[in-house]
């Protein structure tokens, strides 16, 4: 494959070394096309094709990779409890959470688990490699369902948390906007920003979301004293 | 029980009251002392109040009371521990209103009277006189007199005398005679009887009045209660409590078998999202897991060969087709799921379908979905029949109005859920409509049958707006419907299959 070939707008020089990416997916057919499929762009090459999050949470901690992409459906432990518990032992590493059908409910799981964004499984390798670079680069793409979901979990949650844990005013802004059905380009313009800033609010949406749900989650643990029975968070200090 | 002779009169008394003897000389003395002094006291006026029996003593003179009396009678023979039935019927004529009635009797020993089949009262003294009241009792027409007598020992005998007073200043006499018939021992419901069998044999007459062995003169006049009509209101009458009774049994019986198909249908619900839950499983790890492999090896095939080879397109195809596959499965795994029956989830799948229906056509799509939708079920087939409906107002705005925008709202206002589709396209005049666009009257079927209703405005040049609206709360009428229309649909061939469970509203 022609290594220059493909060079979209928004991306770093060629010259840069090549992003590592992870694979988690239980099937080793699936898991051995996508490696290729990885492979065959030329900014990333796959650095792991664990078979089990076990796997992944042994293995992947030895050598930091740049982007995980995380099945949801894996026997044992789940794709989700996966990626908190990952996002804990490397919180520089990006989560993509790859899932066969578009369901929101699950999807949403995952990105309070502390996903960075999500792919369909279907998704063309262009798209692919885009979403790749989009969630390295200026934040990953949110769907107008998960905005909508994203403002609800916020607004549930009691306001007495901490800064980091809450959405600024202009993060709201544009989440409305996506829910709204308005594209980035178009959100920008209105907001009269750069296209770029909308990008790296949206990064820090998901980080807080993750924040939020942890909270969220400890605040449950604290009231309930009863440890969560889904997302069991480990504590990064 | 004890018997007690007195005085050697003949007949005994059975179950004496207490206190008989003193009761009796007192009587004697008072009434020797009312003698004359209220010779024409009307005893039948002084209303009688209470259930106790009323000792006349005074008001009523002797004279008067024995005055319309009959003779001693019985039935032909006499004997100890005798029973004995006595009845008359007698007529009052209808031409005048009855200004006054009044029963005089007495048995030796024991009587219960009886009119018209009612019980008045019961004496048990041959040597007093009972007085009945029977005004407010007695009416124009025919009459029957039944007195169910009974003697202990020695002599026996019946003496009565029914006085009726007339407005017109008549007076009909019924007395004891030989016109009185003896009922037999064995008839049962002898009192109610209106008409005298043929083999009743008439009374005996034994003694006229002051007649031995039996007294000139009672010993007392005893006014009995005076049986009133009764007002009856119309919850206490039978047919009343009867109906009562049957409807509550009724309602009893309906909401039993209620509560039974409620439980039932529950259980059914249960079962057919267990099922779902499956189905959904299935189509999720077995045919989606295999299809997004089929994709992936599709493209890294497709990889391998070199630019510009045919197979490339051929291959780019498939992977197209699969793709699309995959995403009609999305569609059945989110109608089948259990999991995603609330409003939220319905909003989301909505919006995301619209979004990817209109994007090959650069629809751009705006939403304005209420905040907070509850998580309250919104089961699958009010589910899927909406989707249904917005999937055809989609389809329509896109086929038929050269959009560029169209805004996607949806609402909960509590119990109404609507969806709102407005275009800006070049619109229509709703009058001019050819009848053959079945897409508008689909929908506005579809939402019929939710209860729910579809409003559609448009005005050439100003796009159109498509109202879709359902009650999420089904009323008690709707859930009768559905419970009669499953039973009479069991009868008949079954339920119609979902036959538009996959297929596009225009295909």
């Amino acid at each position: 494959m022609n290594k220059s070939a493909k060079d979209p707008a928004t991306l770093e020089p060629p010259a840069r070394p090549r992003i590592k990416v992870a694979l988690v997916e239980d099937r080793a057919k699936v898991r051995g096309d996508w490696a290729k499929l990885i492979n065959s762009f030329a900014e990333f090459t796959c650095i792991y094709a664990c078979g089990t999050a076990e796997e992944a949470l042994r293995d992947l901690p030895l050598s930091p990779p740049d982007v995980v992409l995380m099945d949801i459906f894996l026997p044992r432990m789940s794709g989700i409890e996966c990626t908190s518990r990952l996002k804990a032992l490397l919180p520089q590493t990006q989560i993509i959470i790859l899932t066969a059908m578009a369901d929101q409910g699950l999807v949403f799981l995952a990105l309070k688990a502390g996903a960075d964004g999500y792919l369909l499984k279907r998704t063309t390798p262009a798209d692919l490699r885009t979403a790749l670079l989009d969630v390295l680069g200026g934040g990953a793409p949110m769907s107008s369902q998960i905005a909508r979901r994203v403002i609800e979990s916020f607004r549930e949650t009691a306001p007495q948390q901490d800064e980091a844990a809450r959405l600024t005013l202009r993060e709201e802004q544009i989440l409305l906007l996506i829910a709204e059905g308005f594209t980035n380009k178009q959100i920008a313009d209105k907001l009269d920003i750069c296209f770029d800033t909308v990008g790296s609010h949206l990064k820090r949406v998901y980080k807080r979301l993750h924040v939020n749900s942890r909270a969220e989650a400890v605040a449950r643990y604290m009231n309930s004293k009863e440890p969560p029975r889904k997302l069991p968070v480990s504590d990064p200090a | 029980m004890p018997r007690r002779r007195i005085f050697g009169f003949p007949g005994t008394l059975r179950d004496p009251l207490a206190g008989q003897g003193s009761r009796l000389l007192l009587g004697l003395l008072l009434a020797g002392l009312a003698w004359g002094l209220a010779r024409d006291a009307r005893a039948e006026d002084t209303p009688a109040t209470g259930k106790q029996r009323e000792r006349m003593q005074s008001i009523e003179s002797y004279a008067s009371a024995t005055n319309d009396l009959g003779t001693w009678i019985w039935q032909a023979t006499t004997h100890d521990d005798q029973p004995c039935r006595l009845w008359r019927s007698f007529a009052i004529p209808a031409d005048s209103p009855i200004a006054k009635a009044r029963l005089v009797m007495t048995v030796d020993n024991e009587f219960a009277l009886y009119l018209d089949g009612v019980k008045l009262g019961h004496g048990s003294e041959w040597r007093e006189l009972f007085v009945f009241d029977l005004t407010p009792l007695l009416t124009p027409g025919r009459h029957v007199l039944a007195v169910d007598c009974y003697n202990g020992s020695f002599y026996a005998g019946m003496l009565l005398g029914l006085r009726i007073d007339l407005a017109d200043g008549r007076s009909l006499f019924v007395k004891s005679d030989s016109t009185w018939l003896v009922v037999p021992q064995s008839l049962p419901r002898w009192t109610k009887l209106a008409q005298a069998g043929p083999d009743w044999p008439a009374a005996t007459v034994l003694a006229p009045l002051g007649g031995s062995p039996w007294w000139a003169q009672p010993a007392a006049v005893n006014l009995m209660p005076s049986l009133q009509p009764l007002r009856v209101h119309f919850w206490q009458t039978g047919w009343f409590q009867i109906a009562l009774g049957t409807i509550c049994a009724a309602a009893l019986l309906a909401s039993l078998w209620l509560v039974t198909q409620l439980v039932f249908q529950r259980r059914e619900r249960h079962l057919l999202e267990a099922e779902r839950t499956r189905i959904a499983r299935d189509i999720h790890d077995d045919m989606g897991g295999r299809m997004t492999q089929l994709v992936v090896h599709v493209e890294v095939t497709q990889s391998e060969l070199p630019t510009g080879a045919e197979m490339r397109s051929q291959l780019n195809w498939v992977g197209e087709e699969i793709r699309g596959l995959l995403a009609t499965m999305d569609e059945v795994l989110w109608v089948v799921n259990p999991r995603c029956d609330t409003l939220s989830d319905f909003a989301d799948y909505v919006c995301n379908y619209a979004q990817e229906f209109l994007k090959p056509a650069q629809v751009q799509c705006f939403f304005a979905v209420d905040p907070g939708l509850p998580a309250a079920p919104f089961h699958f087939p009010l589910r899927r029949s909406l989707l249904m409906a917005v999937k055809e107002a989609l389809h329509n705005a896109l086929k038929h109005s050269g959009a560029t925008e169209l805004h996607l709202e949806i609402h909960w206002q509590e119990p109404h859920l609507s969806v709102v589709v407005q275009d800006n396209g070049k619109g229509f005049d709703p009058a001019l409509l050819k009848p053959g666009r079945n897409g508008l009257i689909n929908m506005t079927q579809r939402l019929g049958e939710l209860d729910g209703h579809c409003r559609i405005t448009s005005r050439p040049g100003e796009g159109c707006r498509v109202e879709l609206e359902i009650p999420l709360h089904r009323s008690l009428r709707s859930i009768w419907w559905r419970i009669w229309r499953r039973h009479s649909g069991s009868r008949q061939s079954g339920a119609a299959p979902n036959k538009d469970l996959l297929t596009h509203p225009e295909s």
